[in-house]
Parts: C-alpha cells; structure tokens; sequence
C-alpha cells in the first residue's frame, strides 16, 4: 500500500471532519508535501461531503432576517462605496506627477529674480524721470535766463548806442513820476519807469505808437505792469512801425490782456523827435 | 445589491435547513445563517463563477459555523479549535457534478443516503450534521472504532459511486 493510497483513505473522513487527532495530524503533514493526488482526491472529498447538506429538510428563515440582512449589506455598500471614491480621489492624486524639490527651488528663484528685476526697472526709470526733469527744468532755466541776459544786452545796447532817441513820457498824475523811452531804429524800443503806482486790480499798462499819418488809429504794443516797488522796463525788440512813421509814444491804462484801441485817456505821452541821420 | 439578494433568495432555504439541522434552534440558526452570508458578501471577491465551486463553498461555511456554536456549548470544541475561523477550502466540482443538473442530484443524493444501511447513514449524519469524531461515534453509538470507520468510510463511497452512475 502506498503512502497516497494509505492517505487516500483517510480523505473522506477528513473532508467530513471525523478524524481523530493523531490520524488528522498525520494526513494534514502529508497534505503539506503539496502531492497532487490527495489534493485532487481532497477537493472531491469536500464537494462529496458538501452535498449531505441536502439531506437536511430545507425550511425557510423568517422575513425577518432577510430584511436585518439586506439593511447591514446595504449600509456596508454605501460605506464601501464613499470608500471607494474616496480611494480613487486619493489614487488620482498620488498619481499626479511629483514636481521635484528643485523644480520648486528654481520657480522661486525666477520669481524673486522677476520681482526684484521689475522693482529695479521701475527704480531705474524713476531715476531717469527725475533726471529728464532736472534736465528740462535746467534747459529752461539756462533758456530764461540766456533770454534774460539777451534783453539786458539788448537794453544796456539800446541805453549806449549813440543811434538811440530819447523820449520823455509825461504825465498829468501827481502821484506818478515820467517814463524814459529810448529808441533804437536796429535794437527796439525801451521804456522803462520807477515809482509807478499799481493799476487797480488785473488792469495792466499797454503801450501804443501813435503814427504821423493824419486820421492813423493807434498802434498797440507791449503790456506791463510795475513791480512791487513801482518799477519796470519793457523792451519792444520790434515794434510795430519804424520811429521816422512815429508821431508820440502814449501808454494807458487797460483790462487784463490789452486792448485793440485805447480805452482810457492816455496817462503818459511823449512825442518822437526823431532826426533822419539816426534812421 | 440585487444580485446579492437574488442569490439569498435562491438558496436560503437550503442553508437555513442545514444549519437549522444542526443546532436545532431557530433564533440561533438564524444568527448563523445572517453571519454566513454576511461573510458571502464580504467575501464575494474570493470566488471564481467559473469554477463553480460557490455553493459547496456556502454549504461547508454553514456547517462549519453551525458545529462551532454547537461545540461553544460542550466540551468538545477544544477539537477544532484552530478550524473556527477558518474560511472553508474552495473545493472544485468534480466532472460528474457538471453532468448532473441541480433537481436530479438533490433527489439523487437523498435516494442514496436512504439507501445506506442504517449504521452507516447514522454515522454518517452523527459525523455531518453534529460533528462527532470517529471515536466519539464509536462511543454514542457503542459499536467498535474500525466497525464505525468501515460504515463511514464505506458510506460516503456508496454515495459518490452513486452519483457518479447516476450520469
């Protein structure tokens, strides 16, 4: 008799659980060698043994338990279910591709380096605002004050040259002393004051050439108005007819920004004596 | 869901009555029966349809857990102690069980077991359905060790060779 057929004999019994402990101890060590026979033989034993059940009278359970049952397998499909989702949100985003630590380390550093770029761009251009300004401010102030030092040429030229006429503008006002013109035919004309009261409010003083022609209406020239101490000069570089047309030089008073005539009685006047060898 | 409940209706009736068999008690049969296939569907991963080995699977789940409750009460558990927890082996069909459709091999199989002799169809049932060991049969019944193993073993070789000529 063989190891397998002595064993084989025993499978029956083993299947239906009515083998003593020595003789299950034995079969259960001979089962463990993994011999392909028995284990066959068993799975028949099993199924031999699993089919007495229907020998058994069937009788039914109550509703009762078929209700308790389907409500716990019920709950526990919902659970499984939440579980399941939540598994595979957790799945997805395991599965999401790692950025690695010096992907990161880079991004941060190329956002620092664009903010401090940006922040140094915008710096920098201030800087170069705040220079174009200084420039232009500087422009023109050399301008205005090229301009100023022009006219003071001008004036100090129009003062020395012997080529220059004097005119004398006289006044009726008792709290107003006379204008000094002088006349250049090449430089221009310059009047200049001292203690001349303020014209009342935004009213300015303008300065008219009156021609010799017969029935001429007045020429409007330059506005001014005195500073605080009373004083002004005013340089006409080309003034509206030449001196030789010129019968008297009148200065009034007028609104803000001057008129085409006069609109007042002319407060200083002083006629042109002019001499043809100076023209 | 639905199918779990089909399944349950097709072969609760059979469970229940193998279980109910065994520990003779209603309340307690149906514990066992709600555990077994509670355990089922929990389960329900561990079979393969293909094999067609889940109602022996189902069956020997019942009947195991129908002798634990039964040995919990006598002295007698300490024998199959380590077994309690066991999920019973998954068992293929042999050829024969495929030939035979359902009807023909419950009617077959109870024609077979009221054919055995009398001594050998109450070992047998003293061994199946209240999980007496062969000495212990020896003992109930009175009769000697190796007689008792003889109407066992030669029993259960009636019965397969009877089904096996049933097709």
């Amino acid at each position: 008799v063989s190891t397998t057929d002595q064993f084989g004999e025993l499978l029956e019994a083993y299947a239906l659980g009515a083998l003593d402990a020595p003789d299950r101890a034995a079969l259960e060590t001979h089962l463990a060698t993994n011999c392909p026979e028995c284990a066959s033989a068993l799975n028949e034993a099993r199924w031999l043994i699993s089919q007495l059940a229907y020998t058994a009278p069937e009788a039914a359970p109550s509703d009762m338990l078929r209700a308790r049952l389907m409500k716990i397998v019920r709950e526990e499909a919902v659970v499984e279910r939440a579980d399941q989702a939540r598994s595979n949100r957790a799945t997805a985003v395991a599965t999401k591709p790692a950025i690695p630590f010096w992907m990161w380390a880079a991004i941060a550093a190329l956002l620092v380096a664009a903010v401090y770029s940006a922040w140094d761009a915008r710096q920098l251009q201030q800087q170069i605002r705040e220079v174009n300004d200084r420039a232009i401010a500087e422009l023109h102030s050399r301008e205005k004050i090229g301009e100023e030092l022009a006219a003071v040429r001008r004036e100090a030229s129009i003062l020395a040259d012997p080529a220059s006429v004097k005119i004398a503008l006289a006044t009726s006002q008792t709290d107003a002393s006379p204008l000094q013109a002088n006349w250049n035919p090449k430089l221009g004309l310059l009047v200049s004051g001292q203690k001349i009261p303020q014209p009342p409010g935004d009213r300015v003083l303008q300065l008219w050439l009156i021609p010799k022609a017969p029935g001429a209406k007045p020429l409007p020239s330059q506005l001014v108005r005195p500073d605080a101490n009373g004083n002004f000069v005013l340089l006409v570089p080309s003034p509206p007819q030449l001196m030789a047309q010129t019968k008297a030089l009148a200065v009034t008073e007028e609104p803000a920004g001057g008129s085409p005539q006069p609109t007042t009685t002319p407060k200083w006047v002083g006629a042109v004596i002019f001499s043809e060898t100076k023209d | 869901m639905r199918a779990f409940e089909q399944l349950y209706d097709r072969h609760c009736r059979l469970v229940y009555g193998l279980v109910f068999r065994i520990v003779q008690q209603a309340g307690t049969a149906e514990e066992i029966v709600q555990d077994v296939f509670l355990q089922l569907w929990r389960n329900a991963s561990q079979f393969d349809a293909s094999r067609g080995a889940f109602l022996p699977w189902l069956l020997t789940l019942a009947r195991n857990r129908a002798l634990d409750n039964l040995r919990l009460k006598s002295e007698r558990q300490r024998r199959r102690e380590d077994q309690t927890e066991e999920l019973p082996g998954i068992c293929a069909a042999p050829e024969f069980e495929k030939q035979l459709d359902e009807k023909r091999r419950v009617s077959r199989i109870r024609e077979l077991m009221t054919s055995l002799q009398p001594q050998q169809k109450r070992a047998i049932e003293l061994a199946y359905f209240e999980g007496l060991s062969h000495v212990e049969i020896a003992n109930t019944l009175k009769e000697p060790l190796g007689t008792v193993k003889s109407w066992i073993r030669n029993g259960l070789l009636r019965l397969r060779e009877g089904l096996q000529a049933t097709t």
